[in-house]
């Protein structure tokens, strides 16, 4: 798992472009100001990129923090 | 009931003494309290609109437990398009029924195929598409399960029908109301106070500005083909204040009024002619829509299309704003609107590699802080914003063209019959929102506030003078006709 948070936080990181991001596993996106609707996308995409896997969107839909995100990578791996 | 009438005036001190003195001793006892009240406040517009809302209630509150209690997903889609097929049904027939029949008879009469007009004669329930949003938000939050149904049908009920929001919003979330239904609410003096500057703001935005503003707008609109082109600029500068005042308005009396009670709403506005980009803008204005179809149309649309990049993401943003345009009106000239909101992401989704650069704050409490260099972009957002408007206010599309035309031709002309006093007051009310843009609300006075009571109360009595003198003529708030 922690693991995957320090891949998720490059990618955070990197999307959100702010390198002071820390993500724990009850992150969502109320706590970081750049993660909006818009760049949520942008993250799936990068996510499913990354760790070349693909989410189903009702899967996508039930994420309600990092670590449910986390959950769905580690189930496709 | 509206919220600036006598009525209302009589109805909430006494909702409010019984609620807190008299029937305070049990939970249940308000919450029927607050239902019952909520009732007499809508049905005082028309009785037969309770059937709908009462309808509405019963189906989501028994869908909601369904969807809950049933595990096989096929089934549980089942229940949920029930919900959702009757609550777009209703707005469906008695918002659109006519705008579909006139726009197919219309396209049909276009391609040589003649058809009569029809049209039935149906009353538009007020604020239907509020409360027919809040209850499918239910169903869906459920359906995701990020939402547990409650068993309390009183609680259900009052939370669908809670007089300060049910005909203009904030659309309240289950996830946020639902909850301060089920436990004892105390009275909180801090709260209370807070929630009667808000009302008092409210009603200042309403009757002074909103209400003053609107006789001169009305004029420009209802003869655009004979104003000067400075007219007609001023003319839709003039409504920017007007529809911000009389719905932001509506909106701080309703979250005041909740507070008096001791509910706590999320917050709908945020400052938005403050806004550098239309990103922010729609951050910041209306809040519970946009995150409203930002969570159930957007974010799905923009998952399904995520594959096409940056022009998917672009489609589903479109998609969703021709959504928000039709959600105001049945009409084309709100499609437009909302069409050119859309259009307007271009530069924002394209242009840059990262979105991020751009967007901002997302609506905190915290201070934002503002540079000189961002004055243009302030008013650049704003003068986007009036040119939608234009197709928001006028009375079809060829008059909205019309009076852009004007605008774009003539020359530069000093308006006539310029509203001095309606300037004046929207002065005050930029500057007093400036120096409070770091507050929820234009006059809340907290702990980090530095101004001295003796100055608090001059505002205050100042307000209720402005008030008692110069409100305007009684205008029905813009947003009930949605």
């Amino acid at each position: 798992m922690s693991n995957y948070i320090a891949e998720f936080e490059t990618l955070f990181r990197d999307v959100l472009e702010n390198d002071d991001i820390v993500l724990t596993n009850e992150t969502t996106a109320h706590d970081i100001e750049e993660w909006d609707s818009i760049n949520h996308i942008y993250l799936v995409v990068e996510i499913e990129k990354h760790f070349k896997i693909k989410f189903s969107s009702s899967e996508i839909l039930q994420w309600q923090n990092v670590g449910e995100m986390i959950q769905s990578v580690e189930a496709q791996k | 009931m509206l919220f600036n009438s006598f009525e209302f005036f009589i109805f909430l001190p006494i909702v409010f003494a019984l609620y807190w003195f008299v029937l305070n001793k049990k939970l249940s006892i308000q919450n029927v309290l607050l239902l019952v009240a909520s009732y007499v406040f809508y049905g005082w517009w028309d009785v037969r609109f309770l059937s709908l809302i009462m309808l509405s209630t019963i189906l989501d509150y028994f869908v909601g437990l369904k969807i809950h209690n049933t595990e096989e997903p096929k089934k549980r889609k089942y229940w949920l398009w029930l919900s959702m097929g009757f609550n777009l049904g209703l707005l469906g027939f008695f918002k659109y029924f006519n705008f579909f029949v006139d726009s197919w008879i219309t396209a049909f009469n276009s391609i040589g195929v003649k058809m009569d007009p029809f049209s039935l004669n149906i009353i538009l329930p007020v604020g239907i598409s509020f409360y027919t949003f809040q209850t499918m938000s239910y169903s869906l939050d459920i359906h995701k399960r990020k939402l547990v149904p409650t068993k309390n049908f009183v609680a259900f009920a009052t939370f669908v029908a809670f007089f300060p929001q049910l005909v203009a919003g904030p659309i309240e979330r289950a996830s946020n109301l639902l909850p301060q239904f089920l436990k004892r609410r105390k009275f909180d003096n801090k709260l209370a106070i807070d929630g009667l500057r808000q009302m008092l703001w409210g009603l200042f935005k309403k009757v002074i500005i909103a209400d003053n503003c609107a006789p001169y707008v009305n004029d420009i609109f209802a003869d655009y083909s004979a104003q000067s082109s400075g007219t007609l600029i001023l003319g839709v500068i003039v409504f920017a204040f007007q529809i911000y005042a009389d719905f932001s308005g509506y909106t701080d009396i309703a979250i005041g009024t909740a507070r008096l009670f001791g509910f706590d709403f999320k917050r709908n506005f945020n400052f938005p002619y403050f806004s550098r980009n239309i990103s922010e803008f729609w951050k910041r204005w209306h809040i519970s829509l946009s995150s409203w179809l930002n969570d159930y149309v957007f974010t799905p649309l923009a998952i399904n299309f995520r594959n096409y990049k940056k022009q998917g993401i672009f489609a589903a943003l479109f998609l969703t704003f021709l959504i928000s345009g039709l959600w105001h009106g049945a009409g084309w000239t709100f499609i437009i609107w909302g069409g050119l909101h859309g259009l307007y992401y271009i530069p924002v989704i394209f242009s840059k590699k990262r979105f991020t650069s751009i967007s901002t704050n997302k609506g905190g409490s915290k201070k934002q802080e503002f540079v000189i260099s961002d004055v243009p972009k302030m008013i650049l957002t704003f003068l986007m914003v009036c040119l939608t408007y234009i197709f928001f206010r006028a009375a079809s599309v060829a008059d909205a063209l019309g009076y852009i035309k004007i605008i774009f031709t003539e020359l530069p002309s000093w308006p006539s019959g310029v509203p001095y006093k309606s300037i004046l007051f929207i002065i005050i009310l930029m500057t007093a929102e400036w120096f409070q843009r770091g507050k929820e609300h234009g006059l809340q006075f907290n702990e980090d506030t530095r101004v001295p009571v003796y100055l608090r109360w001059i505002i205050y009595i100042s307000l209720v003078l402005l008030i008692l003198i110069f409100s305007g003529e009684q205008q029905q708030f813009i947003y009930f006709q949605f």
